[in-house]
């Protein structure tokens, strides 16, 4: 175990792409033009829900310098979607959220662009809306889509309310009703969690061409083999006619899997017979891309007269927004819904997720997504329970903690759940981690527990490795780096197993036609997926450099270098390909234990979060610089999450459509950060690794709620926590 | 809109442009002499990706009419290398070294992920440190403010504000 509190300064391992983004070197979607291009503008629906009567084009396209103007008539290929496909490319008869897109212009600039959406006009028919998930289900509200079943992909049946998205149901052999009424204690209460935008500062932007055989897109898509397959369906081509270029991402958080305007983008190209270069606007991206699922959950826990959980209800609503095509899995659910209670032995379990259409902006992924409404919902009623109860909330949940060699509750066997040693690691680090003295006035401390458990996920990939005569190795790789360090990871992999300088190893990212399939950067699944392959190709490679080019063991770089030279001089062009299968691996999961210290105003309720404190369960660490940053990271993700984010929507429209008014942390906003990383144990494949991205952020929103109650017995029931929540509950001696 | 001339230097270069009336610096960086190191988020000066250096100071290129840069002495990220490559320092223009120690810092306390906020950060280091070669953390806190990042958490750029503070600094002690 290691306790480490200033990361190592990289050196000969820093990133592949450090020096390239230092000096703006990197390219970005926006910074490509290519000969030709024409520039898209779209125009937005202004009513969360409305009938287009008419649209009118003439007055715009007579402006000088618009080559095209489409509307809904113009697309030919129907609706689009990662999994259900209910996402028009331009709203057909109807509007359903405030941001749908209407109508959309090509011209020779971008100001003309948006000058001409100024003179299309479109009378619309404003019609009754619903913007609360809950309100959405009931039996009179306003319905979105009329037969919403109908679609590809679709999981409901016209027996649904026509206003349900997807609905999952998961739990173990016992009846949790039975159970919580056999409970000596039982809590219960709901809590609710913001929409939250992903925050990544290059909005979507797109550039397609297209020709008479091939479409060619260049877009910040953190999985570009899927957007692939996607797109070729769509566009009923063969994937081989469908190429998505390398471009770097400017951060992605979940939101850049999903095609956004890519579909759009095709259209005007396709329509132009020009390339054509769409980019929303920070403001478009706040109002009318995917953010996080708002959510209202409900959970119910039963206790024994020890303090044992016998039973967890949780029933989560949550809010879909106009379309549930940006939702990558097949049930159009959220990955991190099983997770709700996972860190505990719970005996008796019941979890339902219901997402439901309403006239707001469509939600898609966001870091951890699912994980983090059922984690604050759950980890809070812990809380709540522990203070009724006056047990020592860190007690309680020791005391039913899941420990190594127990089923989750949903059943799940992992091999090993290294709670204890990750447990034993977040005290030492308090232990060791005092605060200065809490300043005059009416601040009261307090510290706030939660524990966390999450399954690692995997997926599947190629890697092709090529020699070449200055006896360096390329290593072609299918996905990006988002930021999170995945080309690094193949330099870091290679270098070690061939014992070959890191300067003598090129990472790039292969076009979708030179590799056959890969996942994606998401679900936390890079490392995990691609460490195998890349291990296993160091491997394979070593021995053709055996068998064929006079390596011999024990050799010296410049031996190595050699034999690489002989074999580049002697290669027939094809890369030595290497592909992992990883969706069924080992099962292995990762504990986190999170503690929050916050100083609470008692006369204003602001809250000072004073430092996050967090001990992972990590196995092996590849790039030790990268992956305490991507964890450091995660933290301060969590934080705006907790404190300061709320994508506030006023009648299904996104007031806070500006980053002057979505606030997201600053640098003088942060607390401290200290971390415990807590190596070895068993993890995936011949790496021996554990996911790290989204075991980072997840906890963060329920320490300080738990720390905000510990220090002034508020609790605080929605996110974000809030000074004024805090103020108005502590001035009414009430809950917040 | 009615054409405007413009006369200024961008890295130590001369540069005589036409410019449209309203048009932001960012747009006649980006578009116009394609320097995209320089990059645009928010587009009302909250998040300073767009950071370049004018007359020495760090401004957001996209509330600063292009207009107004009439006369000055622009560096954009991609700067350092034309800097380094003239024999003398170009007016305006930060020491090229203390600009090459703000970058080697970044990549090695890896105060960058994604990388789309970087340029700007790193002009607003160099701005800093130019200003205040031993700043404190709080006013480095307090310097930074505008420039927003996602990835980091920051805690890595505030570590690597403090090595190139650093190693600009021992470069200092001896000469």
């Amino acid at each position: 175990m290691s306790a480490t509190r200033t990361p190592p300064a990289a050196k000969k391992l820093a990133r592949v792409d450090g020096m390239l983004k230092v000096r703006g070197e990197a390219k970005y979607t926006d910074d490509i033009k290519l000969p030709d291009m024409l520039y898209g503008a779209v125009l937005r629906s202004p009513y969360p829900h409305a009938r287009i009567v008419s649209i009118d084009v003439k007055e715009a396209a007579a402006l000088p310098g618009i080559v095209r103007i489409i509307t809904s008539k113009d697309i030919t290929q129907g609706r689009f979607g990662r999994s259900i496909w209910d996402i028009p490319v331009l709203a057909e008869e109807k509007a359903l959220f405030v941001g749908d897109r209407v109508a959309a212009v090509a011209a020779t600039s971008p100001d003309i662009a948006q000058e001409a959406l100024t003179l299309i006009e479109v009378e619309y028919e404003p019609l009754p809306a619903v913007f609360d998930a809950r309100e959405a289900l009931s039996e009179d509200a306003p319905i979105l889509h009329n037969a919403p079943w109908a679609y590809r992909g679709a999981v409901t049946s016209d027996t649904d309310h026509p206003n349900l998205q997807s609905r999952v149901r998961l739990q173990n052999d016992g009846n949790v009703y039975q159970e919580l009424a056999r409970s000596k204690y039982v809590f219960t209460d709901t809590f609710t969690t913001a929409t939250r935008h992903q925050g990544y500062l290059e909005p979507h932007s797109c550039i397609a061409r297209v020709t008479d055989n091939e479409v060619e897109i260049w877009a910040p898509n953190k999985a570009p083999y899927r957007l692939r397959q996607q797109l070729a369906v769509w566009l009923r081509m063969e994937q081989t006619q469908v190429h998505i270029h390398p471009v770097y991402i400017g951060g992605d958080f979940g939101g850049k899997g999903s095609p956004m305007e890519i579909p759009l983008t095709i259209a005007l190209a396709q329509a132009t017979g020009h390339p054509v270069k769409l980019r929303m606007s920070y403001a478009e991206d706040l109002m009318a891309a995917d953010p996080r699922h708002a959510a209202s959950v409900t959970v119910r826990l039963g206790l024994d007269e020890e303090g044992r959980f016998m039973a967890l209800d949780v029933d989560a609503v949550m809010n879909g927004g106009a379309y549930g095509g940006f939702k990558p899995m097949a049930d159009v659910n959220l990955i991190g819904i099983p997770e709700a209670g996972s860190a505990y032995r719970i005996p008796t379990i019941s979890i339902q997720n219901t997402i439901a259409y309403t006239n707001t902006v469509p939600r898609g992924h966001a870091r951890a997504p699912g994980s983090v409404q059922m984690h604050f919902a759950v980890e809070s009623l812990i809380d709540m329970a522990a203070r009724e109860l006056q047990i020592d909330p860190l007690e309680l949940r020791e005391r039913n903690m899941l420990r190594d060699g127990e089923l989750s509750p949903l059943g799940d066997h992992y091999l090993e759940v290294r709670s204890g040693v990750t447990l034993e690691a977040a005290k030492k680090l308090l232990a060791d981690t005092p605060l200065p003295p809490v300043p005059k006035g009416e601040w009261v401390r307090g510290v706030g527990y939660t524990f966390y458990q999450r399954p690692t996920h995997g997926g599947v990939t190629e890697i092709g490795l090529e020699p070449t005569t200055a006896g360096q190795v390329i290593v072609h790789v299918p996905f990006p780096d988002q930021g999170g360090g995945q080309l690094t990871l193949g330099r870091n992999i290679l270098s070690r197993l061939l014992s070959l300088p890191p300067e003598n190893i090129v990472v790039r990212q292969a076009e979708t036609n030179e590799l056959k399939m890969d996942t994606g950067c998401g679900g936390s699944r890079v490392t995990v997926t691609a460490s195998e392959a890349l291990h296993q190709g160091g491997k394979e490679l070593l021995s053709v450099l055996n068998e064929n080019f006079g390596l011999r063991d024990p050799y010296t770089v410049e031996e190595l270098k050699a034999s690489l030279s002989r074999f580049a001089a002697a290669w027939d062009g094809n890369w030595l390909r290497v592909s992992h299968n990883a969706t069924n691996i080992e099962h292995v999961c990762s504990y986190n234990v999170t503690i929050a210290r916050v100083r609470v105003d008692r006369g204003t309720g602001q809250i000072v979060v004073e430092d996050i404190l967090s001990a992972f369960d990590v196995a092996n660490i590849i790039n030790p610089t990268s992956h305490y940053l991507q964890l450091e990271g995660g933290i301060i993700f969590g934080y705006g999450e907790a404190v300061l984010e709320d994508l506030e929507i006023q009648e299904g429209r996104v007031t806070h459509a500006s980053l002057g008014e979505y606030k997201i942390p600053s640098i003088e906003d942060i607390p401290r950060v200290y971390m415990a990383l807590v190596e070895g144990g068993r993890g995936v494949g011949q790496e021996n690794v554990k996911a790290a991205g989204e075991l980072s952020n997840v906890a963060i929103p329920a320490a300080i709620g738990n720390a905000v109650a510990d220090a002034v017995g508020v609790r605080v029931r929605s996110l974000p926590i809030t000074a004024e929540k805090v103020y108005f509950a502590l001035r009414d001696g009430r809950d917040a | 809109m009615m054409p405007q001339r413009i006369q200024l230097h961008v890295n130590g270069e001369p540069v005589s442009a036409e410019i449209e009336t309203g048009e932001m610096l960012i747009d006649f960086l980006r578009e116009d002499l394609q320097l995209t190191g320089t990059k645009e988020a928010c587009s009302i000066g909250i998040c300073g990706l767009c950071t370049v250096l004018m007359n020495g100071k760090t401004i957001s290129s996209c509330l600063m009419p292009a207009a107004f840069a009439d006369g000055a002495h622009i560096f954009t990220p991609e700067g350092l290398q034309a800097v380094m490559d003239r024999d003398s320092s170009p007016e305006g223009a930060p020491d090229p070294t203390l600009w090459r120690v703000v970058q080697e810092s970044f990549v090695q306390c890896e105060g960058l992920q994604c990388g789309i906020c970087t340029p700007g950060q790193v002009m607003s280091a160099v701005g800093l440190l130019r200003e205040n070669p031993h700043p404190t953390e709080d006013e480095i806190r307090h310097f930074m403010a505008g420039n927003l990042c996602r990835c980091t958490g920051y805690q890595s750029i505030i570590r690597s504000i403090q090595l190139a503070a650093e190693r600009w600094g021992g470069m200092h002690a001896t000469l």
